[in-house]
């Protein structure tokens, strides 16, 4: 049995007195494309944002690769070059190209010379089809290129799991398949993915793991064929006929 | 005789409560010519500029060129230096005029200048839409002008305007440089009078007391105009 | 009409004190290159301590300073520190005491235009930067005060044009800048066309500067 890439446990979230998370615990292993649905407010963001601690966890740990994370006295910076993140609003920097987007980390980060890291950054735009943009800047692409630019930013750094926080409901309808696509052809090529999203077609055919979670805990998790067609709990079974019925 | 301790002399010479107590009727009677020029100026000067900016919005060529004209160079000049022409130059081609009247006019027309950009760029960025609804339910271009247009733009002109309006506010006290008997002025006269520099202290102090109030409150003003928007 | 040229335009009086104003142009001019950068790195530290610290304590106290120099007239806080130093026992030549002045009052007014910039760039830039890995320093280098900057470039623009300005002030503690060579030749001539001389040199100084503002100000409402 493979080691766990990404281990979330106990993990635990409140704002004053409003908990948010009551205790996740959840396995992640190397390869996998897991998605993560439910409600909104069911806590699936914050249970991302708490795996690379752009949210402060009140309890439990994150363990990725073997680091706990969540201790005091991690380092940070390096530990989140190992983590990538791909936002919903997609939070590219307007004041760099394309390709500059790319490579600010592999510069400044990792240190690597300009020239390196501009093949690597163009390695990195061309497993999301967007060589041909690298000069552009953020404000010239449709908001399907530009999530498809901020996936190339996160997967530049080679990093161990890729956490994806609704990559596409910020997006044009028509322009959400563009990026999905991408995303599915990662998961084909290895990368461990973790998907807070709303797209159940995408989850259902693509996804190796679904966890539904809701009131702040993990309901019911098990293979896309179990969630979608058979769920156990009565919750589950609410939530995803609501999405099955309109479609 | 003040104790030899460097710290009673150091309240001795600057915070001297004799030398204040002496010429806080003096000090104050020049705040009293600080806050009417600064009235004043905040009046002629923002109605100054906001006529420019209606005259500006009729669209007429000759006289767009004169109101850019008059709005760079205002904004170019350094105030005391149109300060120092009023006051210093005028007279010789047989203008003469007080202290008070150059430094007001002085800083009405650079006020003008500035509020007639801030304005006119406020109403510049309205929408067309506004002016088209207002124009299509039958409002003349004057009661657009009025009801419409207006209101809005100084409202987005607002948060420039209140820093514009505090620094032009500040610089009453380059009146003391043409004697003008503001703060400044009273208390300069009053520390070299004294040989003590307690009554320059007093007039800072009689600045702060009345410019804090007015920043603080361009503070509150900005945070809440954002909040709104 | 002959009074205005013979007292505003008199050419002959041009010509004579063009030298010495031109003297004067050139140290407002040094002088201005001189309390710029200061008022702009100092003012940027400042809003970068207000907008990052997470002592509230040191927020508060910026916010004090920056509003305590934004109230006192510049004018009077040289005069303070020129006449008031002696007392002191100091000595301050009057250059030390116009650049501190200006210190004090610069680093203030563009602290203020440097953390509206640095609050209107976007929650996410930061988190963004920061999920890659950049340490805070960083993000603050390479992604939000490039941002920041852009965001409020017409205001600091505005603000450079106003310190110029400003080294008028200088004179009033016999700086030899432009206002006070003017001045002195106006006396030695009784004549007021070396003030009309300066006037003119501070418009060809400072005009340039009000047109790109003006066309900046346009840009930035145009994209918004």
């Amino acid at each position: 049995m493979q080691a766990p890439i990404l281990e979330i446990v106990g993990l635990k979230k409140s704002y004053k007195d409003n908990a948010v998370l009551r205790g996740i615990d959840l396995k992640i292993f190397p390869g996998q494309l897991v998605c993560v649905i439910g409600p909104s407010g069911s806590g699936k963001s914050t249970m991302l944002r708490c795996c690379n601690r752009l949210e402060e966890p009140t309890g439990g740990q994150v363990v990725v690769d073997g680091v706990h994370i969540t201790n005091a006295d991690t380092n940070l910076n390096k530990v989140r070059q190992g983590i990538g993140m791909v936002f919903q609003q997609f939070n590219l920097y307007p004041h760099l190209t394309v390709l500059g987007n790319v490579t600010l980390a592999l510069r400044k980060v990792e240190g690597l010379p300009k020239f390196e890291a501009q093949e690597r950054g163009r390695k990195a735009l061309e497993k999301v089809g967007l060589m041909d943009k690298e000069v552009a800047f953020p404000e010239q692409l449709s908001g399907g290129q530009q999530q498809r630019v901020g996936i190339a930013r996160a997967i530049a750094l080679n990093p161990k799991v890729m956490l994806f926080d609704e990559p596409t409901s910020a997006l044009d309808p028509e322009l959400v398949g563009s990026v999905l696509n991408v995303m599915r052809q990662l998961g084909k090529s290895g990368i461990t993915m973790l998907v807070v999203t709303h797209e159940m077609a995408f989850a259902r055919a693509a996804a190796d793991h679904v966890v539904f979670m809701d009131g702040g805990v993990i309901v019911e998790e098990g293979p896309p064929s179990q969630i979608f067609d058979s769920p156990t709990h009565e919750r589950t079974r609410a939530f995803v006929s609501r999405y099955t019925q309109g479609h | 005789m003040s104790s030899a301790s460097g710290f009673d002399q150091f309240i001795h010479t600057f915070f001297n409560v004799e030398i204040a107590l002496l010429y806080l009727p003096e000090i104050a009677s020049g705040a009293g010519v600080t806050i009417l020029l600064s009235l004043a100026v905040v009046v002629t000067g923002l109605a100054l500029g906001l006529a420019l900016a209606v005259l500006r919005s009729l669209q007429a060529k000759p006289l767009n060129f004169f109101i850019v004209i008059y709005a760079d160079v205002l904004r170019a000049l350094p105030p005391l230096v149109v300060i120092i022409i009023f006051f210093f130059a005028f007279p010789f081609i047989g203008l003469s005029m007080s202290a008070f009247t150059a430094t007001w006019l002085s800083l009405s027309l650079v006020l003008g200048a500035y509020a007639e950009e801030s304005i006119w760029g406020a109403i510049v960025a309205l929408p067309a839409g506004q002016t088209e609804a207002a124009r299509s339910t039958g409002l003349s271009w004057w009661k657009t002008m009025l009801y419409v247009v207006l209101p809005q733009a100084f409202r987005m002109a607002l948060p420039p305007l209140t820093n514009r309006v505090i620094s032009i506010t500040k610089n009453t006290a380059l009146g003391s440089v043409v004697a003008l008997g503001e703060i400044l002025n009273k208390a300069q006269s009053a520390s070299s009078n004294s040989g003590n520099p307690t009554p320059l202290i007093l007039g800072a102090a009689m600045y702060l007391l009345i410019f804090l109030p007015v920043v603080i409150a361009a503070r509150w003003l900005e945070t809440r105009s954002s909040r709104a928007v | 009409m002959d009074a205005l040229l013979q007292n505003f335009f008199n050419f002959a009086v041009f010509r004579d004190v063009f030298p010495s104003l031109l003297r004067g142009l050139w140290t407002t001019i040094w002088l201005s290159l001189l309390v710029i950068p200061i008022g702009l790195v100092s003012g940027l530290v400042l809003a970068l301590i207000a907008t990052q610290a997470r002592n509230r304590w040191l927020r508060i106290g910026i916010a004090i300073y920056v509003d305590f120099f934004r109230a006192f007239p510049p004018l009077v806080l040289l005069i303070l520190i020129y006449f008031g130093s002696p007392f002191l026992g100091l000595e301050i030549p009057k250059l030390m005491a116009v650049a501190i002045g200006f210190m004090l009052n610069n680093s203030s007014y563009f602290s203020e235009v440097f953390r509206a910039g640095i609050e209107a760039v976007p929650k996410g830039q930061m988190e963004a930067a920061r999920s890659t890995g950049l340490s805070k320093l960083q993000a603050l280098t390479f992604v939000i005060v490039p941002q920041a900057t852009r965001n409020v470039l017409p205001d600091l623009v505005g603000n450079c044009i106003e310190v110029v300005k400003l080294t008028t002030i200088a004179s009033v503690v016999a700086l030899p800048e432009l206002l006070r060579a003017a001045r002195d030749a106006q006396s030695l001539v009784y004549n007021p066309s070396p003030i009309v001389l300066a006037a003119a040199l501070y418009l060809v100084l400072l005009w340039p500067a009000v047109r790109l503002l003006s066309r900046l100000e346009h840009r930035g409402r145009a994209v918004r």
